[in-house]
């Protein structure tokens, strides 16, 4: 009875994970290997079109622009933010945490109001004679960007705070004994001490922002469809499941694959590792 | 202990906070301007917007949905969850390692994926109701965070104090609500508050799992964005705003927010 | 009321590394034993498995008449003194002595009634409605023994419950523990690592290593006659010289070392002396001379530590590296030479190895 009190317990949660997750994920997956079209059917089918080529393209270069602005914003403000006294500093973690706690979908309809043709960045634009007519900013690339930095930042910074506090204020004063500049304790100290968990964050922003959908859709429309539109188009516009089902197959690929090699590589390069 | 930071970088952080900010100002904002489209800096001042919530009649339904999911996906996660989280850290060498792994896959799976898939195997498949699939789907969707807050909590509990309580005569699931459970009461609240809000706020996985009648409020929010660019949006948001406020102070006064920052 | 435990015959398994083999205890009515050992020893595992958070993979565990082997740890009755104490947190000092009674059954009026009175006995009534993270260490361990001891059990097991006090709390807790325990005449088993804890507080002490019981005896036989080798080295007798009788007259014998030197011993205080022996001494028990007249172990001194009371040296024999300590009044150098004298009321006799 002892031997198994942990599986009893560890198994409804266990079970609801393996019957409600893996399977129908699992079967989202197969039917496209047994695609009437042949064995890769559906993927040949995927890369024969250049639009969906390029949807696959575009969210790629979303998510890694977004994962890049958002790790050198992020890692900045968490510098400053790890660094201020106390008092401020619980100030700013609460101040992050607040957009963190708000809707995607609240989030980024805010910057339907910043970016739209009326908006408030055109008026802005317009009353200090920037330009003449409202310049189309929504549904371009960079509206999506902009909205998925300004989603992910604030997690950026919670987590990278979390790992500048865990550097010990020691090692910097070592490296300053030992003759380094405070550019060099950073670069030499802070940053590679930071590095698994920038790769950590990286990995957060980058599969949250190639599997994204509300932000996409309300700042990009169709003109910018991304992986999840698109699957959401086929799946409920056009019907098309075998078609969705493949999107569904690229996603959770792309997904693991980033998380299996990235989290091997913050393990490989994490000096703090017992 | 201070050390000091320089000057561009500390400039470049309040514009980083503002950039933050700003746009969550401007749709409080915007939420009372008296105009029939959305705007900013507001003109005039009108609460109308916030009545006009209760007006649409899709907006009242899928708050009662969204709570009603809410309330019962984040109980079913804890009642699944506790147990699991317990057994990772009471029985670890009984255990394999790749378990804790499973409980985050739903983490690791896009959500939009994990909904599609629900569509497909469990409502149109196995004919499961739309409400009870979409259960199940918010259920996973917050069973990680479940399983996560609660596993911290839990790995700072000295279980010898269980086997106190047990040696002293209370039996082990007597034990496990008197003496366990209340010792881990902050991590089972901050568990229950961020399961909460996570299905709250939920597109992906609610996206396709909406039907006739039943729909959550941030799918009816991109469903009326679409249609209507009036300041309606704004004030429903302000509504979701405030209550994440509301949540955010009964953290902040039970167990600190560093708890949420983990 | 108390009862005497039996342990028989037990083996017990973590997953698939066996961890106490073939284990037999058995502690008298009223006893105290101490389990003493290193860590991985299989102490704490003996008392997890009296107290029910183990199952064995075969053999009894019974306390009086009742079999306690396959009892739910809730249903065995045995007071329980934890290392980090483990109280209750979330419960008052008053609550947390009361709380085995509650599980009884005991009306609350009672229950504070007695809970107070046990708190009385160990001096902290005062607190009894603090919380316990208000304590400190020493109060912390006297409100867990007075949880434990309220129950009035027929078993009371101590788990290093001193190993988290400092020095001098630890001798004054020790001497209380055990006039608590006199006082009740509770069966007790004690788990510790420290040599001293176990002797001055037990009737009786078990050297255990590797899921063994090594010897189970009274800490003064321990001290002054180990059954192995083991046993001598763990309580100080650094210096084990294997030695063969040559000639027996009476009830004496003549024994000599590898290298030749002699020694008489009496079967009177030994008793039955086989043909080869170790003879086990510790450093205060071989004396060094630079008399050669003495008869003792020639040998090589090495580095000279001083002890406050006497020198102690690194020799180098014919039988070995030995520690000896010689007079304060004349200290001998590195690379003398020097001659090691037994005294023979201060050695021990074991079978060789």
């Amino acid at each position: 009875m002892k031997r198994f009190a942990g599986w009893i317990m560890a198994s409804p949660a266990t079970l609801a994970v393996v019957i409600f997750l893996i399977l129908p994920v699992a079967a989202t997956i197969s039917v496209t290997f047994t695609d009437p079209r042949g064995l890769l059917g559906p993927y040949i089918w995927y890369f024969e079109s250049g639009f969906r080529r390029t949807v696959l393209w575009r969210t790629f270069e979303i998510a890694f622009a977004t994962t890049v602005i958002s790790l050198f914003v992020g890692f900045l403000t968490a510098y400053v933010v790890s660094k201020s006294p106390p008092w401020l500093k619980s100030i700013l973690i609460v101040l992050a945490v607040f957009p963190l706690l708000t809707g995607v979908v609240v989030r980024s309809f805010a910057w339907l109001i910043v970016l739209g043709r009326n908006g408030i960045l055109n008026n802005f634009m317009q009353w200090i004679g920037l330009t003449d007519a409202p310049v189309t900013m929504l549904y371009t690339q960079g509206a999506v960007i902009v909205a998925m930095v300004y989603l992910f930042v604030p997690l950026m910074v919670l987590v990278l705070v979390g790992v500048l506090d865990n550097i010990p204020d020691d090692l910097v004063q070592a490296s300053a004994s030992l003759g380094a500049t405070p550019v060099g304790t950073f670069r030499q100290v802070i940053l590679p001490l930071a590095t698994p968990g920038l790769i950590v964050g990286a990995v957060l922003v980058f599969t949250a922002s190639f599997t994204s959908y509300a932000t996409p859709h309300l700042l990009g429309g169709d003109q910018q469809m991304v992986m999840g539109t698109f699957l959401h188009q086929r799946a409920m516009v056009a019907f098309d499941w075998a078609g969705a089902s493949t999107i569904a197959a690229i996603m959770v690929v792309v997904t693991i694959v980033t998380v299996l090699v990235m989290t091997r590589i913050a393990r490989r390069l994490n000096p703090m590792a017992v | 202990m201070t050390t000091r930071v320089n000057p561009f970088l500390i400039a470049f952080a309040a514009l980083v906070y503002l950039f933050l900010l700003g746009p969550l100002i401007i749709i409080f904002g915007a939420s009372v301007s008296d105009t029939s489209y959305l705007t900013f800096p507001p003109q005039g001042f009108t609460l109308h917007w916030f009545e006009n919530i209760w007006n649409i009649s899709a907006f009242r339904r899928t708050i009662v949905t969204s709570l009603q999911i809410a309330f019962l996906a984040t109980g079913l996660a804890l009642i699944i969850g506790i147990p699991a989280a317990y057994a990772l850290n009471r029985y670890r060498i009984q255990l394999p390692g790749w378990l804790s792994t499973l409980f985050i896959l739903p983490i690791l799976v896009p959500e939009i994926v994990l909904g599609f898939s629900l569509l497909r195997s469990i409502n149109v498949g196995a004919g499961f109701p739309i409400f009870m699939t979409l259960l199940i789907g918010h259920t996973l969707l917050v069973l990680p965070y479940v399983v996560r807050v609660i596993s911290a909590a839990l790995s700072s509990f000295d279980f010898s104090i269980e086997e106190a309580a047990i040696s002293l005569g209370s039996p082990p699931l007597k034990t496990f609500f008197t003496i366990v459970l209340p010792n881990v009461r902050a991590g089972v609240i901050a568990a229950f508050i961020l399961a909460f809000i996570t299905s709250i706020n939920d597109v992906s996985v609610s996206l396709f799992l909406t039907g006739p009648g039943i729909s959550t409020l941030p799918i009816q929010i991109l469903a009326h964005v679409e249609q209507f660019f009036d300041p309606t949006i704004a004030s429903v948001s302000v509504l979701l705003m405030v209550l994440t406020v509301i949540v955010m102070a009964i953290v902040e006064r039970t167990l600190g927010l560093t708890i949420v920052a983990k | 009321m108390s009862l005497p435990l039996s342990i028989q015959s037990v083996t017990a398994h973590y997953g698939t590394t066996k961890v106490l083999e073939d284990l037999s205890l058995d502690i008298r009515d009223g006893e105290l034993v101490s389990l003493l050992g290193a860590s991985g020893c299989g102490k704490t595992t003996t008392l997890r498995l009296v107290a029910g958070f183990l199952e064995p993979t075969s053999g009894t565990i019974r306390l009086g008449d009742k079999d306690l082997t396959r009892l739910p740890a809730h249903a065995r009755n045995i007071g329980l003194v934890f290392q980090n104490y483990a109280l209750f947190p979330h419960l008052s000092v008053r609550e947390n002595v009361g709380f085995g009674l509650k599980q009884r059954g005991v009306a609350s009026a009672d229950r504070n009634r007695k809970a107070t009175q046990m708190l009385e006995r160990v001096g902290l009534a005062h607190l009894a409605d603090r919380l316990p993270a208000a304590l400190s260490g020493g109060q912390k361990q006297r409100v867990a023994l007075a949880r434990a001891l309220v129950i009035e059990p027929p078993l009371l097991m101590f788990d290093e419950p001193l190993s988290n006090l400092d020095a001098k709390l630890r001798v004054d807790m020790r001497v209380e523990i055990r006039q608590l325990q006199r006082a009740n005449g509770t069966t007790s088993v004690y788990v510790t690592h420290d040599q001293e804890e176990a002797f001055s507080i037990s009737d009786r002490v078990a050297i255990m290593s590797e899921g063994r019981i090594m010897q189970l005896d009274t800490p003064e036989t321990l001290y002054q006659r180990p059954a192995n080798a083991f046993v001598a080295r763990f309580v100080g007798f650094e210096n084990l010289i294997s030695m063969q009788v040559e000639t027996r007259e009476g009830g004496s014998v003549v024994a000599r070392t590898a290298d030749g030197a002699k020694l008489k011993l009496s079967a009177q205080r030994f008793g039955e002396i086989p043909d080869s022996f170790v003879l086990a001494t510790r450093p205060d028990g071989l004396l060094v001379t630079s008399d050669p007249s003495t008869g003792g172990i020639p040998a090589t001194l090495g580095l000279r530590t001083y002890l406050g009371r006497a020198y102690q040296y690194q020799c180098e024999t014919g039988a070995g590296h030995l520690v000896a300590n010689g007079p304060l009044s004349s200290p001998l150098s590195i690379g003398e030479k020097a001659w090691l004298v037994p005294v023979i009321d201060q050695c021990a006799i074991l079978a060789p190895e």
